[in-house]
């Protein structure tokens, strides 16, 4: 063949013009840039013995060749034997390959020095003194930026003895051998929409930081694709992406898993995993490698302080911070209690964390089942929405006076501070705390809904330890006024002003109705928020009769009950009634198209710079992003004069869709902004949009196109 | 702040996403230079079987099948079955095996090959938007536009011009079951070869 080959490229030679001379170099006979020879582990052949001996590959830098999968590209090393009668080679046993990248490919191979080992059969009647000649025709393909067919006859001629001595490589042998993956780990695979997760238990002893799975079988998964490590309920996971399209002969995933950077470092390992592939749901994990490359511990540690100051910040939202500070007030008025008012205080952080690690518990678990939804999905249902506006409502007018709130579990009430003397009322802080925690809920999804939706995609204990901290942080200042009372003494005296400022209160409680409101008529329509507008009076007129009946006037109870039966026939058709059909939205600005991921796909490979705009009514940072910067002048015009195709994907309800572009970037929840350029790569924007920001993004993508 | 400089990593090292269409969807459709500056795009062979072939001619296993006469025998035959056989060069500018048009036409014409059109794609636009991962990787549109078969030339993966004697081509197989009317029986497959050398 290399005759053949060779003499076709004389004839071209001869046939062309000079033009073909110049490339000449690179078609004649490859010099070599791998050396390759062939070695034994001992230096005697024992009748009987198998014998290992190893192909030893010796690559010039930067030229690599393939292991057995080579990746996108390639072609593994292959050994014909030719052997003495009774002697029978093995497969190769191969060392863990490393992740080479050639541009946006994969391959998977080796670099530097390394050794295929065979364990070849010896036969028992093998005459004792005559030299044995062991040999084989080795091939591969070695490749730098280009890539040369390379191959060898290796040869090895070794005495035949009774007993035989290590050879000088035997230290070769045994870190090569060590480098072998271990047998199989038993694994379970989960396929759901082109995601992989394989899901397995560590060897005993062994722990796992960091990881490069390698597919034992071509055409399986995305070899370039990143990879992504969890650790989830005791077991390891690993997160892949499928070959488009997935065979349907797909049905046992068989790879190496590479631990923490293989045999060669400290705490390394490599083992075989395999197991049957089955569809199921497997969650938005993120497609982020940087979970698996960074140090998760540090990540996790910020995460958690994040968390924390959020919830002390949380502390002074609007529809928290009336709330509290009242709860704050009644404890003033009881300073001289100490001992029972710890006990209290340590109820309501409870009553405050419990409720958000329940709250996340149900996220989680609703998406585990399949079900695609990220934080903030509280408020992607127009009657839930519906019924916060209607406890807000009922909260102001309380603040107002308009009614007492006799049960002991009183949200605002100022009476419920009188209870904290006695000690079995700490069931009433503990409720307080479950409550502050449904009135923070409309603020925590527009504020930190990107940071919570981060948490969401990690291991549940991580997510749930995050929810936690969010709690904690939240309950910290009322926690730590009730275990240091003394601190107390530097609130104001009690007095008249305390009325006047819980009545005050009541408006930040309305503010909120009102955005509540706005969100609605994203939702649904000018129907929608007509009919929670209706209710509100409704509930507004019960409570008015309410207060009348508590301060004497018995009778009034009968038309408060009446008023309450309004109020619920009032909401039944929000309860009942579906979000408005996605495209009948009525969010969109002129020039903005809806999202839709085959469009997307089309504009993309049609080298249309797209700019993909993730947002929900309910989510302020989107809100402010939109008017600061999308709406800006500059930023139009610029938008207009590079072409750039603007694609809106409203979350305000639920959309399946949008949760999946979400989850491709690793996000679950909103903003998020993506701009492609005319090669359909993406670039994300920051959270916190500034008309500089997104100029500049522009501006990049205008130099990468010059630059061509 | 640390959560979103997390994302932003893990984003970068995934930017590059592949959108390739699978066997049964449409091709995307393209347009670019060949070799002599005229544009062509996949919508001029509208009503034809398309062959789209990843070329390089600085990869030993894309000379394994002109060496060989095996790619030009098969431009030759399908031509006169009026299929456009469409060969890309996806190179960059930038790498050593890069050709000018100029030299790449020269390249095709001292093979004595006869595909339709020779396309340069040194952006690397096409490649991309075919998922195409090496040379030659093979594809066949019919005349609806829609993809019909992904993958190697045949089922010999190595770069020795000796093996297409004995090797089972996949392009021909798939053009004779579609022609036919019957599905591509092994539509996808694992192609083999250089990594196309993309910008």
């Amino acid at each position: 063949m290399r005759f053949l080959s060779a003499l076709s490229l004389i004839l071209s030679f001869i046939a062309a013009a000079p033009a073909a001379a110049q490339s000449l170099p690179r078609f004649g006979a490859p010099e070599k840039h791998v050396d390759a020879e062939l070695i034994a582990s001992t230096d005697a052949i024992v009748p009987g013995k198998p014998i290992t001996v190893g192909l030893r590959l010796k690559h010039e830098h930067e030229w690599h060749t393939y292991w057995q999968v080579p990746g996108d590209s390639g072609l593994p090393t292959q050994m014909k034997w030719q052997l003495p009668t009774g002697f029978n080679a093995g497969p190769i046993d191969w060392p863990h390959p490393k992740r080479l990248p050639v541009g946006p490919l994969m391959n998977f191979g080796y670099e530097g020095e390394t050794l295929l080992l065979t364990t070849i059969q010896v036969p028992a009647d093998l005459p004792l003194g005559t030299p044995v000649t062991l040999s084989a025709k080795a091939s591969w393909l070695e490749c730098k930026d280009v890539c040369i067919p390379g191959d060898a006859q290796v040869n090895l001629t070794l005495p035949v003895k009774s007993a035989a001595a290590p050879s000088g490589s035997e230290a070769l042998f045994k870190s090569s051998q060590a480098q072998v993956p271990q047998s199989a780990l038993p694994a379970q695979a989960t396929i759901d929409a082109g995601r992989i997760r394989v899901a397995f238990s560590a060897p005993a002893n062994k722990t796992l930081d960091k990881v490069e799975f390698f597919p034992l079988e071509e055409g399986r998964i995305e070899p370039a694709a990143p990879q992504e490590l969890k650790s989830e309920g005791g077991q390891y996971a690993i997160y892949l992406t499928a070959a488009k399209p997935v065979g349907a002969d797909f049905k046992t995933l068989k790879g190496v898993v590479v631990a923490n950077g293989g045999p060669a470092n400290a705490n390394g390992w490599s083992n075989v995993v395999q197991g049957p592939l089955t569809a199921g749901v497997i969650g938005s994990a993120a497609g982020a490698a940087a979970t698996a490359n960074g140090n998760s511990s540090m990540s996790l540690l910020a995460a958690l302080a994040t968390a924390l100051l959020g919830g002390l910040i949380l502390n002074l939202m609007p529809c928290v911070f009336p709330v509290l500070s009242l709860k704050l007030i009644g404890l003033a008025q009881h300073r001289t209690h100490s001992g029972p008012m710890a006990a209290h205080g340590i109820a309501f952080a409870v009553g405050v964390v419990l409720s958000f690690v329940l709250l996340a518990a149900l996220l989680i678990g609703l998406q585990q089942a399949g079900t695609a939804l990220g934080w903030g999905f509280q408020l992607q249902t127009p009657w839930v929405v519906a019924a916060l506006t209607v406890l807000f409502f009922g909260i102001g007018l309380n603040l107002l006076g308009v009614y007492e709130f006799t049960m002991a579990t009183g949200v605002a009430n100022l009476k419920a501070a009188d209870a904290l003397a006695h000690k079995s009322d700490w069931r009433g802080s503990f409720g307080t705390g479950v409550l502050a925690v449904i009135v923070a809920s409309p603020c925590t999804a527009p504020f930190m809904g990107a940071a919570l939706g981060y948490a969401i995609t990690q291991p549940a204990v991580i997510a749930l330890s995050v929810f936690a901290a969010l709690g904690f942080g939240m309950a910290l200042p009322y926690l730590l006024l009730t275990l240091f009372p003394s601190w107390l003494a530097k609130l104001p005296r009690p007095g008249r002003w305390m009325e006047l400022f819980k009545q005050f209160m009541a408006f930040p409680m309305f503010a909120t109705c009102v955005w509540l409101l706005w969100v609605l008529a994203q939702q649904t329509d000018a129907g929608g928020v007509a009919l929670a507008l209706g209710v509100l009076v409704a509930v507004g007129f019960t409570l008015w009769a309410l207060g009348l009946s508590q301060r004497g006037a018995r009778m009034f109870r009968w038309v408060a009950a009446v008023g309450g039966l309004f109020a619920a026939l009032t909401f039944a058709p929000i309860a009942t009634s579906e979000a408005l059909a996605p495209g009948t939205r009525n969010t969109a600005d002129a020039g903005w198209i809806e999202y839709s991921a085959e469009k997307l796909a089309q504009l993309r490979t049609e080298g249309k710079p797209v700019f993909v705009d993730f947002t929900a009514a309910w989510c302020v940072t989107c809100q402010v992003n939109k008017r600061v910067a999308l709406r800006a002048d500059d930023v139009k015009a610029r938008f207009a004069s590079d072409n750039v195709v603007l694609m809106r994907a409203d979350w305000t309800n639920r959309d399946e869709r949008i949760t999946q572009a979400l989850a491709q970037f690793g996000r679950n929840g909103v903003p998020l902004y993506v701009l492609y350029d005319r090669k359909g790569n993406a670039e994300v924007l920051p959270e916190l949009l500034t008309q500089g920001t997104v100029i500049a993004a522009l501006d990049k993508l205008r130099l990468k196109e010059a630059s061509r | 702040m640390k959560l979103f400089s997390l994302f932003a990593a893990g984003l970068l090292a995934s930017s590059i996403v592949f959108a390739a269409p699978v066997p049964g969807q449409p091709a995307p459709n393209f347009r670019a230079a060949d070799v002599s500056g005229k544009q062509i795009s996949l919508a001029d062979f509208k009503g034809k079987y398309v062959v789209l072939e990843w070329n390089n001619p600085g990869c030993p296993f894309v000379q394994k099948h002109y060496d060989s006469g095996n790619m030009q025998s098969l431009q030759k035959r399908y031509g006169a079955e009026n299929v456009a056989w469409v060969a890309i060069n996806s190179t960059a500018e930038s790498h050593s095996d890069y050709m000018s048009p100029e030299k790449l036409a020269g390249w095709f014409k001292q093979h004595s090959a006869a595909p339709a059109a020779v396309l340069m794609d040194t952006n690397g636009q096409i490649g991309r938007a075919f998922g195409a991962k090496v040379t030659p990787h093979m594809y066949v549109i019919d005349p609806n536009g829609t993809l019909v078969y992904a993958g190697a030339i045949d089922d010999k993966r190595t770069a020795n011009p000796a093996d297409v004697k004995t090797a089972s081509n996949y392009v021909t197989s798939a053009l004779s079951e579609v022609k036919s009317g019957k599905p591509v029986s092994k539509a996808v497959n694992n192609a083999y070869g250089c990594s196309i050398k993309y910008s």
